[in-house]
């Protein structure tokens, strides 16, 4: 381990290569070992699987539809989460504060029966169609919640809440006095909108975008709950493992992961080298108040409709949480209602066992993830450009697989002991879903600490360090306050993230460490939906905590 | 060791955090929130079994087993089948899991390719038919898994349900049958492969049963993903007729909900519900007593009665027996299979089935 002494007198450079290694090791790695996977068989390196790939026209059918979905999904993510943060953080309407802390909701609707709930809410026996087929008098469901559309529809709700966390938190930091400086020039309405906002905003809609990107393409429990035939990459890795082709399901993986990159590589482009600093002098802007009242009831009715849509599914959830298990069938609304499925949670003292699990473990990985995205977010800031695009290339790199070939790589690397070459026993052990959970999360809490670093004011560190002040106190004092709201986003999604795992804890977990997704699908395999609901009441608010403090400012 | 390992683990999580003070804090957080979820050794001795049985059954195997051996602390994970191969097979350098306790024969087949498995041969493997015993005392079936069909009883009384596979195909069930992906199902594998073996035997080609799975597909409403999305469809009449398992069936319907199924007369593949000893795990001897106990007597009859498994022991004594049991092996036929050559073939059938019957079936 280094000494204090020593890792002060580094310089920049060897502190940004420290910095390279330590990130390789943790999230390139494993990955590499899963390529190498796919040119391995019994015998020795082949090239077989992949051309046995290369010659399945269902497997190319597949990568595009994970390529068209994953970008149509960042389209439709965007379209309805950057106008929301817009009206709710630009104008001032009845219920804008209470609204806008609904419309995060979305990011907490627990794995597993999240979905349930919609297959409760819009399937052809759910409460919309039935509500639609009576209604109406129509002779069947007025549509199949299956396909391309139903797998965009569960992604545009849980992920369009990525744009409108990222935007609301880049306004909020939009400087007021630049855009009244824009208005003395004549630059007004759409003008200081292309021109001013958007260019500010740049780093956090890239940031949201990419995001969305990468969480669709790895997105797993959609198209496997409502895809029907449809096949995205993730569904056939899957159907290759059951199938028992494991070197199949590597060429695969192998496959999607360099759609990924691709991805990374273009959003990066995207974003441009030189993003636009808004140098903080001046405060942040108050909202517009209108004043106007068919406009201001107008908003606040718009407001208060788009958040019950918002919340049908989470509404659903608690419904279904106190339905006694086969009361429920043909009719409109639940016949019985009771407390059963909780006080069935409240009797076994075992039950709760799993819900602590996830707590420990999420906050640990929480506080660790963000420790590292503020190491690397002030080297970016700090660093040469060259080794800048390395460290920020590898801190998206997780993206690049899904959760559960994360996961499997992880166990692989972990599973030898071989110190020199960074490798430990720790499959089996309390540390490492702990730390699965760390290198998945390290682009979402990377991804809002670095564009929060990107709009600080660099000069204030300087000024501080030239005042005397040391590098650690200058974190504590200047750098870490003037991030909250950054370190409070993200780490509230790592933290939401890591609490309602599913695809991650299901290879990794232990005895000791088993976390309450796992609990759920558990629950789920008896058919207990209620109960299973109840866990994911329990998850929500959990997590709704979470993203309370996470965005309040 | 396990301990060497964890403490170095921490330190190698911390070691590349940002700031030594931070450092410190961090290692501060971990140590006394690790701490409690360690703090679990009461003195008994943890055997740990991976299991696909579900609560239910495993809670009371638990309570029996300890009271049975006091100094035990039986610690069970429920998952899926394939789960339970993929976390053994990760696991394989240090493993973690001494009993794997469930999961169809043909998994368990995959982890002997991948020697995970360590041969036992318990007491019991003399009373359960040839069927039910693996190769190499690798494994043996506690329990058997029949394939029926399955119905909702809101919608269909029993005397109008098809009683045979081929009445299914009758064209009065058409967009009433909803059946579980059988790309991601054992069992769905297990009946195509009937099927498939069948038109093998009777025709020496897979075509007529290809023609018949594209009938079959026909009447299909839906291909389900998920056994719980299943059965959520079943219960709110999406669809009211389908193909699965009987245990399932039977707790289902123990449970509350409107579900029944038929015993088809020609004959149904019965998948061989397996308990083995996982290679290299540290308590070997207390994994032998643990699958000794799970096929005594008692145990059997306790599954049976208490959570619906068919037992796979002739032996047991038909007056404790419960009423299903003794009907079902009544009146069960047990199709001819050929486990093996399904092991080769499947997954071509399946690849096939899945380019060139899914979906196409419809007029």
């Amino acid at each position: 381990m280094l000494s204090t002494r020593f890792r002060n007198r580094m310089n920049k450079r060897e502190r940004g290569i420290l910095l390279v290694v330590a990130l390789s090791w943790l999230v390139v790695y494993p990955i590499v070992m899963v390529g190498a996977e796919s040119f391995r068989e019994p015998a020795g390196w082949t090239l077989g699987h992949l051309s046995r790939f290369a010659a399945d026209s269902t497997e190319w059918t597949a990568l595009w539809n994970s390529l068209w979905i994953s970008a149509a999904s960042v389209v439709l993510s965007a379209m309805i989460g950057v106008p929301l943060a817009f009206i709710f953080e630009l104008l001032d309407f009845p219920g804008r504060k209470t609204l806008g802390a609904l419309v995060a909701l979305p990011a907490v609707l627990p794995p597993l029966v999240g979905v349930i709930a919609f297959l409760f809410l819009y399937g052809e026996s759910g409460f919309i169609p039935r509500v639609m087929v009576s209604t109406f008098g129509l002779s069947e469901a007025p549509w199949k919640l299956r396909g391309a559309g139903a797998i965009l529809l569960v992604h545009a709700y849980s992920m369009s809440v990525y744009f409108y966390l990222f935007t609301r938190a880049g306004l909020a930091k939009v400087d007021g006095s630049m855009v009244e400086a824009a208005h003395a020039l004549g630059c007004k309405g759409v003008c200081t909108l292309r021109r001013v906002i958007l260019p500010l905003l740049r780093p956090q809609l890239t940031s949201a975008a990419l995001l969305v990107f990468m969480t669709s393409l790895g997105s797993f429990s959609a198209p496997y709950l409502f895809g029907g035939g449809f096949r995205v990459m993730t569904t056939q890795i899957f159907a290759s493992k059951l199938n028992g082709n494991l070197s199949a399901a590597m060429v695969e993986t192998s496959a999607l992961a360099i759609v990924a990159l691709f991805g990374l590589f273009v959003f990066r482009r995207a974003r441009g080298e030189r993003s636009v600093v808004a140098v903080g002098k001046g405060t942040s802007r108050a909202p517009i108040v209108i004043n106007q009242p068919l406009i201001k009831w107008g908003a606040a009715a718009a407001g208060w409709a788009l958040a019950i849509f918002l919340l049908l599914p989470h509404l659903t959830l608690i419904t279904v949480s106190f339905v006694p298990r086969g009361t429920w069938t043909t009719e409109l609304f639940p016949p019985v209602y009771s407390l059963t499925n909780y006080l069935s949670l409240a009797r076994e003292a075992e039950r709760f066992r799993p819900l602590f699990n996830s707590l420990w473990m999420a906050t640990v990985s929480t506080v660790l993830v963000l420790s590292i995205a503020v190491w690397a977010g002030r080297a970016i800031v700090q660093k040469k450009v060259v080794l800048r695009s390395t460290i920020e290339s590898l801190l998206s790199v997780p993206w690049a697989v899904p959760g559960t070939v994360l996961a499997i790589a992880v166990a692989t690397l972990f599973s030898v002991n071989a110190p020199l070459m960074g490798r430990w026993v720790l499959v089996g052990t309390v540390v490492i879903l702990p730390l699965a959970y760390v290198i998945r999360n390290i682009p979402v809490a990377a991804g809002s600490v670095v564009a929060g670093f990107r709009q600080l004011d660099h000069s204030l560190d300087e000024a501080a360090g030239s005042l005397g002040a040391t590098r650690w106190r200058t974190l504590k004092s200047i750098t870490l306050p003037l991030l909250r709201p950054a370190l409070l986003a993200g780490g509230a999604l790592a933290f939401a993230t890591a609490v309602g795992d599913f695809v991650t804890s299901i290879v990794l977990y232990t005895f000791e460490t088993r976390p309450v997704s796992i609990e759920i699908l558990s629950v789920l395999r008896q058919n207990d939906v209620g109960i299973a609901a109840a866990y994911g009441v329990i998850l929500m608010c959990v997590s709704a905590a979470a993203m309370a403090i996470g965005t309040k400012r | 060791m396990l301990a060497r390992s964890r403490r170095r683990g921490i330190g190698a999580v911390t070691g590349y955090s940002c700031d030594l003070k931070m450092k410190k804090l961090n290692l501060l957080m971990v140590a006394g929130l690790v701490a409690p979820a360690l703090g679990c050794g009461d003195g008994r001795t943890p055997l740990v079994v991976y299991s696909t049985h579900g609560r239910e059954m495993l809670v009371r195997a638990e309570a029996i087993f300890e009271e049975l051996n006091p100094e035990v602390d039986v610690r069970w994970l429920d998952m899926g089948s394939q789960d339970v191969l993929d976390r053994v097979r990760s696991e394989k350098v240090n493993p973690q899991a001494d009993v794997w306790f469930g999961g169809p024969s043909y998994i368990l087949a995959r982890a002997v390719k991948d020697s995970l498995l360590e041969p036992f041969r318990p007491s019991w493997a003399e009373f359960i038919p040839a069927r039910a015993q693996g190769p190499g005392d690798h494994y043996f079936a506690a329990y058997e898994t029949p394939a029926i069909i399955e119905y909702n009883t809101t919608a269909l009384g029993a005397d109008t349900v098809p009683q045979d596979w081929d009445e299914i195909l009758d064209p009065k069930w058409a967009g009433k049958v909803v059946i579980r992906d059988p790309i991601a199902s054992g069992t769905m594998r297990s009946i195509f492969g009937m099927v498939i073996q069948k038109s093998i035997r009777e025709t020496g080609d897979t075509a007529a049963g290809f023609d018949w799975l594209r009938a079959l597909d026909a009447q299909t409403r839906e291909y389900v993903l998920n056994p719980t999305m299943l059965h959520e469809k079943m219960v709110r009449q999406d669809g009211i007729l389908t193909l699965w398992a009987l245990p399932d069936v039977l707790v289902d319907a123990n449970a509350g909900d409107p579900l029944g199924y038929v015993l088809p007369t020609s004959g149904t593949p019965v998948i061989e519900d397996a308990i083995a000893l996982v290679r290299g795990s540290d308590q070997q001897e207390l994994g032998k007593r643990f699958i000794e106990w799970v096929g005594s007597v008692d145990a059997q009859l306790m599954a049976a009665n208490l959570v619906f498994r068919l037992p796979t022991r002739t032996d047991l004594p038909l007056d404790s027996l419960a009423d299903w049991v003794r009907d079902v092996r009544e009146r069960m036929v047990v199709a001819e299979m050929d486990w093996d050559d399904l092991a080769e073939n499947g997954p071509d059938w399946m690849h096939y089935w899945d380019r060139n019957v899914r979906g196409q079936g419809a007029p």
